[in-house]
């Protein structure tokens, strides 16, 4: 049996009073490419966010191969939904792949050389190194996430968790961030990624979890992103009726 | 230490301690909270002004410090419960407290003598009395080393925790992911602003503080590329803010922290005026730049496109 990335039991999360997840239980193989998939309000960023503790959960554990998150941080990186930061801050793109590094600079240490080293080849990765000295906020939304996944290669991490990476992006970012998956893949890294564009999920992800506030399937691509199970998880919505029509 | 130096000083490091803090406050759009606190803390100010009689007293300052930071904790508090919307608990508890400080001042509780008008404004003319003499020699202001401990604690704070504060600040929960402790630090930030608020009344009062704290960062953001750069014109536009707003004062014979924060306004606004006019500059260079380009090798669109 394959060893496990991380997995969570019983999770459950409500904000308010309103239930946002049920009882989720979720694993990921090591070295899979595990795509989160589910309508708008399924809860598909909530299920990364209350696994890393940025979510507090009314019930549940989550853990990270086999221990708790705070023994195994440096094994975990995070890249946000771009819209939660303010692209004003005054922060070039070089200083933003910095930022992966902080985890490890203990109290008083600041970024040097090697860390700016670190990010500028990280930003090569992303083909983002020509705007480094760029302040974020003059990128465009493609830039920007390549950016930002510069920031989480720089942590050097097992296990990537990423939340809608591809929403507003152009087609040439998009096939940047797509080869550089491939390529973690590849190493053998784990990757969870939270999309919500149906006809694309199979191009980079060989497992598919469907949630719409409950685990509907997860697993294998192939056996979990059935017509069925899109069907229960979108409740037939007019996204996934067309993208059903479309793949007959 | 003469009179005159006396008030620069003062001037140059109460803005330079407001100052500092005043760029993070900036970039967490804390702005009106703060504003806040500088309402909440006036009747903490006020008892322990009756109780110390003196406002330079380290007990007061860390004490109404401690109030400002329980009504930020107490406003965080009253809007995740969702009984009130938006930025509704701040109207609710900061003026209520605010003018409860302004009936404890009229009401001479204790004999408290402190005057209406600087609580509103304060006074830097008169805050540089009583002086400190050490054997017998006058070493200036005793208010000024009460904010040159507050801008050296401000200083220290964000020299150590500078990483954590850019990040908590910028990415909060990436810094979370990272096992930063970001309540924490928020909320020792916090404690250290309203210190800042407390420790600054005398000198700028309850209304004009935020000018002190907000504009010099708010400038420099309009300028700045990268966070360290911001940190350094922020103290340069608050030490030429607090020169100007004193020179302004002494001409026109005026309340030198009313003067400085008029002069904080215009210089803001000189500021983003200049940076649109240059930005809208370098754009039409940039555009006829690629117009010239264009036109000088008509071929290079085709020749990549073959």
């Amino acid at each position: 049996m394959t060893p496990i990335a991380c997995e969570c039991r019983d999770l459950s999360v409500a904000y308010r009073e309103d239930p946002v997840l049920r009882r989720v239980n979720f694993c990921v193989p090591t070295g899979s490419v595990m795509g989160i998939v589910g309508p708008n309000g399924a809860g598909k960023s909530t299920l990364i966010k209350a696994m890393l503790g940025l979510v507090t959960p009314l019930a549940g554990t989550s853990e990270f191969f086999g221990k708790p998150l705070d023994d195994v941080r440096n094994r975990v990186g995070y890249m946000p939904q771009s819209a939660s930061v303010d692209w004003d801050f005054p922060t070039t793109v070089i200083d933003l792949a910095v930022m992966g590094t902080y985890g490890e600079l203990g109290w008083f240490r600041r970024p040097g050389k090697a860390e700016r080293a670190r990010a500028m080849a990280a930003l090569e990765q992303t083909g983002m190194q020509a705007y480094a000295s760029r302040q974020i906020g003059e990128l465009s939304g493609g830039q920007r996430q390549r950016a930002f996944l510069a920031r989480a290669l720089v942590q050097v991490p097992d296990l990537y968790f990423m939340d809608e990476p591809f929403q507003g992006i152009d087609a040439k970012s998009q096939q940047a961030m797509i080869d550089v998956l491939k390529d973690l893949s590849a190493q053998g890294k784990t990757i969870v990624i939270v999309h919500h564009h149906l006809g694309s999920v199979l191009d980079f992800c060989d497992h598919v979890t469907l949630l719409n506030k409950s685990i509907i399937a997860s697993g294998p691509g192939e056996e979990t992103f059935t017509k069925d199970n899109i069907r229960i998880a979108y409740e037939a919505s007019d996204g996934a009726e067309a993208f059903l029509a479309e793949a007959g | 230490m003469s009179y005159v130096i006396g008030v620069i000083l003062l001037a140059v490091i109460t803005s330079l301690a407001c100052a500092l803090p005043g760029v993070f406050v900036v970039l967490r759009k804390n702005s009106m909270i703060v504003d806040g606190i500088s309402h909440a803390v006036l009747p903490g100010i006020i008892v322990g002004f009756a109780l110390t009689q003196d406002l330079n007293s380290p007990i007061l300052i860390l004490g109404a410090a401690l109030a400002g930071l329980l009504v930020v904790l107490g406003n965080e508090w009253l809007s995740d419960t969702g009984l009130l919307a938006g930025d509704a608990p701040q109207g609710l508890i900061f003026p209520a407290l605010f003018a409860a400080g302004i009936i404890l001042v009229s009401m001479d509780l204790q004999h408290a003598h402190i005057d209406t008008n600087a609580v509103l404004v304060g006074d830097l003319n008169l805050a540089v009395f009583p002086a400190l003499i050490v054997n017998g020699v006058n070493i200036g202001p005793e208010y000024l080393y009460v904010m040159l401990a507050v801008l050296a604690v401000n200083a220290a704070f964000i020299a150590v925790f500078y990483t954590r504060l850019k990040l908590t600040t910028f990415d909060r929960q990436f810094a979370n992911v990272l096992g930063m402790r970001t309540r924490l630090l928020n909320t020792a930030f916090m404690f250290l602003v309203s210190m800042t608020v407390v420790a600054a009344f005398k000198a700028v009062g309850a209304i004009l503080v935020i000018s002190l704290l907000v504009v010099p960062a708010a400038t420099a953001q309009l300028i700045s590329k990268r966070l360290s750069v911001m940190m350094a014109l922020t103290a340069v536009f608050a030490v030429a803010g607090a020169l100007a707003g004193f020179w302004i004062a002494y001409v026109l014979n005026t309340g030198t922290s009313a003067a400085m924060a008029v002069f904080y306004g215009a210089m803001f606004v000189t500021v983003a005026l200049t940076a649109k006019i240059a930005t809208h500059i370098r754009r039409n260079r940039r555009s006829s730049k690629s117009t010239a380009a264009a036109i000088s090798a008509p071929n290079v669109g085709a020749v990549a496109g073959e």
